[in-house]
Order: C-alpha cells, then structure tokens, then sequence
C-alpha cells in the first residue's frame, strides 16, 4: 500500500472511527489519539495487509483494541459532551432544537450506561450501518453473540426510553 | 416507501427481535427521519433520528490530516523506523543476493580481462626513434647472431666426427659377432 492507496482508502474512515472510539472511551480528546495511533499502526502494518478483504472493519478492529488499551489505562471511563464535535443541526425552530437536543442527550446517557459489548454491537450496527458478521469480525465475537448483544442492548434502550418518557424516571 | 400500521408494527417488532436486515433498518430509518410521526412511536422516533445524527459527528480537527501526514512518511518500514536507504520493499536477503551476482559478474570480468591479457600480450614500445639508428642497431644485432650461428655450427662439426667414430666402432663389433 503506498501513500496514494492509503490517503484514499484508509484516511476516509477517520470519522468513523473516531466515532466508535468516542462511544467507547467517552472522550474526544483521547478518541482522536486513538484514531491517530490507529491509522499510524495501519500505515506502519501494511505490508502484512495485502491479504486483507475489508480495510474498514479491519481499522474499527484496531480502533477497537487500541480503545480498550486505553480504557484500561485510564481506569475509569469518562462521559464527556459532544463539545468540540461537529454535529450537523438541521433547521428547527429554537423549541423543537432543544426538545430534541434533550432527547439526544438523554439517549446518549442511556447507551452509555449499556454494557460494553451491548454498546459496542448497538452502534456498529444502529448508527455504522455494519453487517452482523462484519460487527462479529470487529469485536472478535461470532455472529449468535451479535445478535444476543444488540436484543438486549436495544431492549434495554427502548424499556429506559419509555419508563423516561412516562414517568420522567 | 410507504408503510401501513401493521408492516410498520411487525418490522419494528424484528427490528427489537434483532432479526432485521440491514435494508430493512434503512426504511424504518426513512420512515422516522419524516414528520409526522405517531405519538405511541414517539420514542422510537427519536432513537432512530438520534442514530443519524451520530452518524453525522466528525472529529472536527482541520490540523488532524497535516499531524497525521508528519508522522507517516512513505520510507517508514513496518517497525516505525526509517529507512536510510529506501528499497521499497527489498529485504535483507534480497539485497544479498543481488549483492551476490554483482560480484560474480565483476569477478568473471576480471578474470577474462587477465585470460585476455595473457593470450595476446602487448606489443613491445620501440626503443629508437630515429630509423636509421634502428636500422644499424638491429643490422648489429643480426651480425651478431649470424657470428654466434658460424661458431655454433663448427662446433657441431666436431660433433659429427665423434658421431663417425662412434658408427665404425659399433659396425667393427657388429662384424665380430657375425664370425663368432
């Protein structure tokens, strides 16, 4: 892979990312190190990456260990605010942005309080749009534990959902 | 596409069953992202217009790219390293062998060039300039041989007597054993 090859395959996927690692870490700051070091293991790895079929489940992978690295040496997880993130806003009026900026914030809240494997399949698959055997070849799990872990982890968020809806638990 | 109740109820029922494809998530999300939406979905609603604006969250780091490009460079090997001498990608191996058949080549060349060397060996350089000089001193030369040719020769002569001699004295013998 020269650097052509990987400024416009690999560089690309920079967001994405940024996004699993910022689900797993909580932080911005120390997800936009991971995503660094990640693409730089990628860089560095590339001749041993001839054989490899998908390159972006392949750097979610390395993101993914690379996040749990850090976890672990940070010690605790940290819940940060999309401060610093750019969130596109749709036009909305100032009533309804904050409603649903509300709403975000608090389902946010809810699949950071998920188990760890629960989040990690829930965003691959919710908001990555990845297949059930890529989310397995990510999180090195098979593809009966995908699916157990995303039913419990959108059951978890639709039952918290409601119950805070309802009775503003 | 357009969902009635009940298509809209049995897909989310797979989609919180986990059983639904990734085309299938895809209309409830196009369903959700319209307005309006029924008040008993208002949850779902919101769930499902939160996963597209995640999607939509960037580092939103302009420097990212440029800090990224300083610490790659295309000489790096894979152990993060440079290379001083960038091969692409020879490895040590390699480069020995290729090493290797250099030297044989400038080893056969060098010794052909002495096969060479010995097989047709360099004319001597004259040692006269002038042509007459030359001339006389080689007419010297050749008397010289001739003068050494002329005592040569006489000596051979006296040769020729010993080897006469020689033949009489075994004919002499010859003849004594035939009357014996």
């Amino acid at each position: 892979m020269n650097l052509e090859h990987f400024e416009s395959r690999v560089l690309p996927v920079k967001n994405k990312l940024f996004r699993f690692a910022f689900r797993m870490l909580g932080s911005s700051e120390e997800a936009k190190d991971v995503v660094q070091e990640a693409l730089i293991k990628v860089w560095n790895g590339r001749e041993q990456m001839a054989g490899i079929e998908n390159m972006e489940a392949w750097c979610m992978r390395i993101t993914k260990n690379l996040s749990l690295d850090r976890l672990r040496s940070m010690q605790r997880k940290q819940t940060d605010s999309l401060e610093g993130v750019d969130v596109k806003q749709e036009a909305l009026s100032p009533h309804d942005r904050t409603e649903i900026q509300e709403n975000m914030q608090r389902i946010d809240e809810l699949m950071a309080n998920l188990p760890d494997k629960q989040r990690q399949v829930m965003h691959l698959r919710d908001i990555e749009g990845h297949s059930y055997n890529e989310i397995g070849e990510i999180l090195e799990i098979d593809l009966s534990q995908v699916k157990v872990y995303l039913f419990r982890a959108r059951n978890a968020v639709r039952e918290r959902l409601i119950k805070l809806n309802a009775y503003g638990l | 596409m357009l969902m009635d109740s009940k298509q809209l109820d049995e897909l989310l029922q797979k989609y919180w069953n986990a059983e639904t494809s990734l085309e299938e998530e895809q209309l409830l999300k196009e369903f959700f992202a319209r307005e309006p939406v029924p008040e008993a979905l208002r949850e779902t609603a919101s769930l499902f217009r939160y996963f597209e604006r995640q999607k939509n969250v960037s580092m939103n780091d302009a420097h990212f790219d440029r800090e990224l490009r300083k610490k790659i460079r295309p000489n790096q090997t894979p152990n993060g390293t440079i290379r001083l001498f960038p091969f692409g990608s020879l490895g040590v191996a390699q480069l020995a062998r290729i090493a290797a058949g250099l030297f044989v080549v400038v080893a056969a060349t060098f010794f052909i060039h002495q096969e060479v060397k010995k097989a047709y060996p360099d004319e001597p350089e004259d040692t006269y300039t002038d042509p007459k000089v030359a001339f006389e001193e080689t007419k010297k030369a050749l008397m010289m041989i001739s003068n050494s040719f002329n005592k040569a020769q006489k000596e051979a002569s006296k040769i020729n007597v010993f080897n006469e001699a020689q033949d009489k004295i075994k004919k002499g013998q010859d003849e004594k054993k035939t009357n014996i």
